[in-house]
This record gives structure tokens, C-alpha cells and sequence, in this order.
């Protein structure tokens, strides 16, 4: 009924504001992926869900943190349909930090920085896709993506004190990953 | 602030999202606790390994793939709307009198700036009524206007009045709508002169043709029967506009027919 033959207008507009973050949608993507043939599919997902909903897109608010919650949602989703159940409430997010100072800055009597030394390219790859998804994901919107707390809140849809102790947590995790690999690494170097 | 209280606000800290009035006390236990200062050092080292990570960026020929497929879907996708901010919304229909004028893009944008303009004024109509035939006869009487004012409560969007305003030394007589807090503006020019010279991207609707035109944001739609060149402008999406826009073109059509 309706014939449109129409020029992009809104294309160029959707691309000068959106597709401006076409690279941050494709780390993550990966990162939540882990394979580049299902993050290229999510991510051109993403894009057309966020053109078809640009009209929602409130102009002057945070696009990046926008695009950002409609590549989650869609990755969520097709997990869901996957069958797996990542996404229970995690359990740490109603405890207190079980993670210390103290036993955070040691590992196996190795002070943990000598360790961190050690750490090879590849191995904050394999460490951060060791982590559990919602430390995860906060993790690397904080830490490789520079988001503030606010931005996250809005991604994962959780209130900031959930994304401050998840990101506690997700440190704690990843360094003692890190520091294990690293200790690896620390007597066969020329493994990677 | 003890040990176990900084322990608590670590990453905030680091982060350099800590509470403005929680810095100082935060400051003052460093100052003061080795433990902690090592804690945030070993943070830091652990952040800066991170940030130092090679950023990948999306390969070339993906970006034109998703540049492609966004402008296909511009394209061919269902007409959405343009929608600016939580606007108010009411409708506006607009007649400009003056014969002989070119409606090209700078009228569509004229009448988009007046639409703006009446937005944000509290009382847009200048006259009041919610009865089509009603403002009908007060623009004949004020201006002797012949104004086809159509009933679009069916749809939801309900006649506010109407007004006569002057345009760039053009008379226009305007009719508003609104659709809960919704804004659109619908304009006629008598196409004595040189006919119309629409601008815009051609749509068909229901059998007609209709240019529709993005201005500031906002949705327009703008045809003629011959006579007179009509158009609106909205922030309301397009489907609705042409709804109205067919609408008003067969009521004009039964008037003239009767």
C-alpha cells in the first residue's frame, strides 16, 4: 500500500550518529562471542534493529551506551534461544565482595605483579573469556571500553552499586586468571 | 575512613568515580595505609594492562556491508517517523493563500519554522473550536476562505482550531490538530500560477502520489489536486500524515463534487 522511493536521508543520519560506533559494536560483539562470523551477524543485527528504531533514539543522549543495550539484548536473546541460561541472577551480586585486599594482591606466595609481568599478548583474550558473562561484560565496557559506571547501569540494565560490585568481582577474577597464565608464562615464555 | 571501608570503594576510587565528598576521606586513609595504597597500585597496573589491549576495529569491507544494508532498508523499510525528543504533538494544518506562489523546499521550510513556533505558544489557534464546519465558516467569514477542514477524531487526532498567519509576505491560513501532545502541519497553495514545484521524495498512497521532505526534524507532506498544493508537517509519523493527507483529499473531492 505504502511506496517508498526515497533517498537515505535518514540512512546518512543514522550513519553519522550511530554507525560512528560501528567499531566499539564490533569488539564487543566479539567479546561476547568469542567468533567473528556470529559477531559480524550480531552487530549488522544490531544495526538494523537500532535504523528501524531510530525514532526512539532520543538525538543529544548517549548513542554509544543505546546501541550498546540493543546488542546486548539481541545477544541475550539468542542465547536464550539457544537453550543456555547464562543469564541467572548472579549469585554474587547479592553478597558481599568475597574477594579481599589482601588475598587479592597474592597468588601462591608469587607477589602478583611480577606475575602480571608476564602476561603475553593473547592471554587477557583467554582470561577475559574465562570470566562469567555479567562480570564480563562489565569488565570490558569499563576497562577496554572506558564506559563510566552510568553508561553501564544503562547497558546491562542494572543500578550502579550491582555494576561496581560485578566489576569488583570481574577484576578479582580476571587477575588471578591473568596471574595464573602468567605464572605459566613465567617458566615457558615461548609458549605463545 | 578504616581499611575496610576504602576496600569497599577501591574501584570507584580508581575509576575516578568516587563520590566528590567520599575523595578526601578516601585520600586521608591513603595517606596514611600502605595496604591500601598498594591496592590501588595494583588496581592501576591491572587497568593499564587492560586499556593497553589492541582495540580491534571493524574490517572495511564489513563497514560498507552494514552501510549497504542501511541504506537498503532506508529504502524499502516501512515509513517511520522522525520523532524529535518527547515533543508535543498537535496537528496543524496550514493553507497558504497567496496564488501564484512556488511551493518549492523553502515554503515546506517556512511552514515548519511557523509549526515550530506554534508549538511552544500555549494557545496555537487563534480560533478555538473542535467543529470542523465550524472553523470552516470562520475562515470564510474572517477571509473569505473556502478551507476544507477534515474530521480526524476517528483517528485519533483532534481538531484545536484554526489561524491565519502571514509567511514571508504570504497569507496562510493554518489548521491545528493535535494527537495527544503531537505536532503536524498541512499546507495549501492555489496552484494558479506555475504549478507546483514540490520538492521531496515521491510516495504513493492509496493511488496518489504524494513528495514527502525531512525538515528539522520534522515529517512533511505536501501535494496538489490541481487547484492547490497541500501540506502537512509533523513529528507524527508518516502513515499517519498520508492517512490525513488522503482524507482531506476526498472530502475536498466530495465538496467540489456537490
Amino acid at each position: 500500500m505504502l511506496e517508498w522511493v526515497r533517498s537515505g536521508d535518514r540512512g546518512r543520519e543514522f550513519e553519522e550518529t550511530a554507525l560512528v560506533h560501528l567499531d566499539v559494536l564490533y569488539r564487543s560483539a566479539l567479546r561476547f562471542t568469542h567468533n567473528r562470523a556470529e559477531a559480524e551477524d550480531l552487530v549488522q543485527e544490531t544495526c538494523l534493529r537500532a535504523f528501524r528504531g531510530f525514532h526512539r533514539f532520543n538525538p543529544g543522549t548517549n548513542c554509544r551506551a543505546w546501541l550498546l543495550t540493543i546488542l546486548r539484548n539481541e545477544f541475550l536473546k539468542r542465547l536464550k534461544r539457544a537453550g543456555h541460561e547464562v543469564l541467572d541472577s548472579d549469585p554474587g551480586d547479592h553478597q558481599k565482595d568475597a574477594t579481599s585486599i589482601t588475598d587479592d594482591g597474592r597468588t601462591g606466595g608469587h607477589p602478583e605483579e611480577e606475575l602480571l609481568q608476564a602476561v603475553l599478548h593473547g592471554d587477557v583474550d583467554r582470561a577475559l573469556k574465562a570470566l562469567p558473562l555479567l562480570n564480563r561484560e562489565v569488565v570490558v565496557l569499563a576497562d577496554l571500553e572506558g564506559c563510566s559506571y552510568k553508561e553501564i547501569a544503562q547497558i546491562v540494565d542494572c543500578p550502579i552499586g550491582t555494576v561496581m560490585s560485578r566489576l569488583s568481582r570481574g577484576r578479582a577474577q580476571l587477575r588471578q586468571l591473568l596471574a595464573r597464565l602468567g605464572r605459566e608464562h613465567g617458566y615457558v615464555k615461548e609458549s605463545e | 575512613m578504616n581499611c575496610i571501608e576504602f576496600e569497599a570503594r577501591l574501584h570507584p576510587y580508581v575509576d575516578g568515580e568516587l563520590a566528590m565528598s567520599e575523595m578526601a576521606a578516601a585520600e586521608a586513609h591513603l595517606a596514611q595505609c600502605v595496604n591500601c595504597r598498594g591496592a590501588v597500585e595494583r588496581a592501576r597496573r591491572l587497568r593499564q594492562l587492560l586499556r593497553r589491549q589492541p582495540r580491534e576495529t571493524a574490517p572495511p569491507e564489513f563497514r560498507a556491508m552494514i552501510r549497504t544494508r542501511i541504506r537498503r532498508s532506508a529504502r524499502v523499510a516501512a515509513i517511520r517517523p522522525w520523532l524529535v525528543g518527547t515533543a508535543t504533538a498537535a496537528v496543524l494544518l496550514v493553507v497558504t493563500l497567496l496564488p501564484g506562489l512556488r511551493p518549492g523546499p523553502s515554503l515546506v521550510s517556512d511552514l515548519v519554522g511557523k509549526h515550530i513556533t506554534y508549538a511552544q505558544i500555549e494557545q496555537p489557534a487563534e480560533f478555538a473550536s473542535q467543529d470542523p464546519r465550524t472553523v470552516e465558516a470562520w475562515f470564510r467569514q474572517r477571509a473569505g476562505l473556502r478551507v476544507t477542514v477534515s474530521d480526524y477524531s476517528p483517528s485519533g487526532i483532534r481538531l484545536v482550531g484554526g489561524r491565519l498567519a502571514e509567511t514571508d509576505e504570504r497569507k496562510a491560513a493554518y489548521v491545528l490538530y493535535e494527537k495527544g501532545h503531537t505536532l503536524m502541519s498541512v499546507f495549501m497553495v492555489p496552484a494558479s500560477a506555475r504549478g507546483a514545484e514540490l520538492s521531496g521524495a515521491r510516495v504513493s498512497y492509496r493511488g496518489h502520489d504524494y513528495l514527502t521532505l525531512e525538515r528539522r526534524g520534522y515529517n512533511t507532506v505536501a501535494w496538489t489536486d490541481g487547484k492547490a498544493v497541500f501540506g502537512l508537517v509533523s513529528t507524527l509519523d508518516y502513515e499517519a500524515l498520508l492517512e490525513c493527507a488522503d482524507r482531506l483529499r476526498l472530502d475536498r473531492a466530495q465538496r467540489s463534487g456537490a
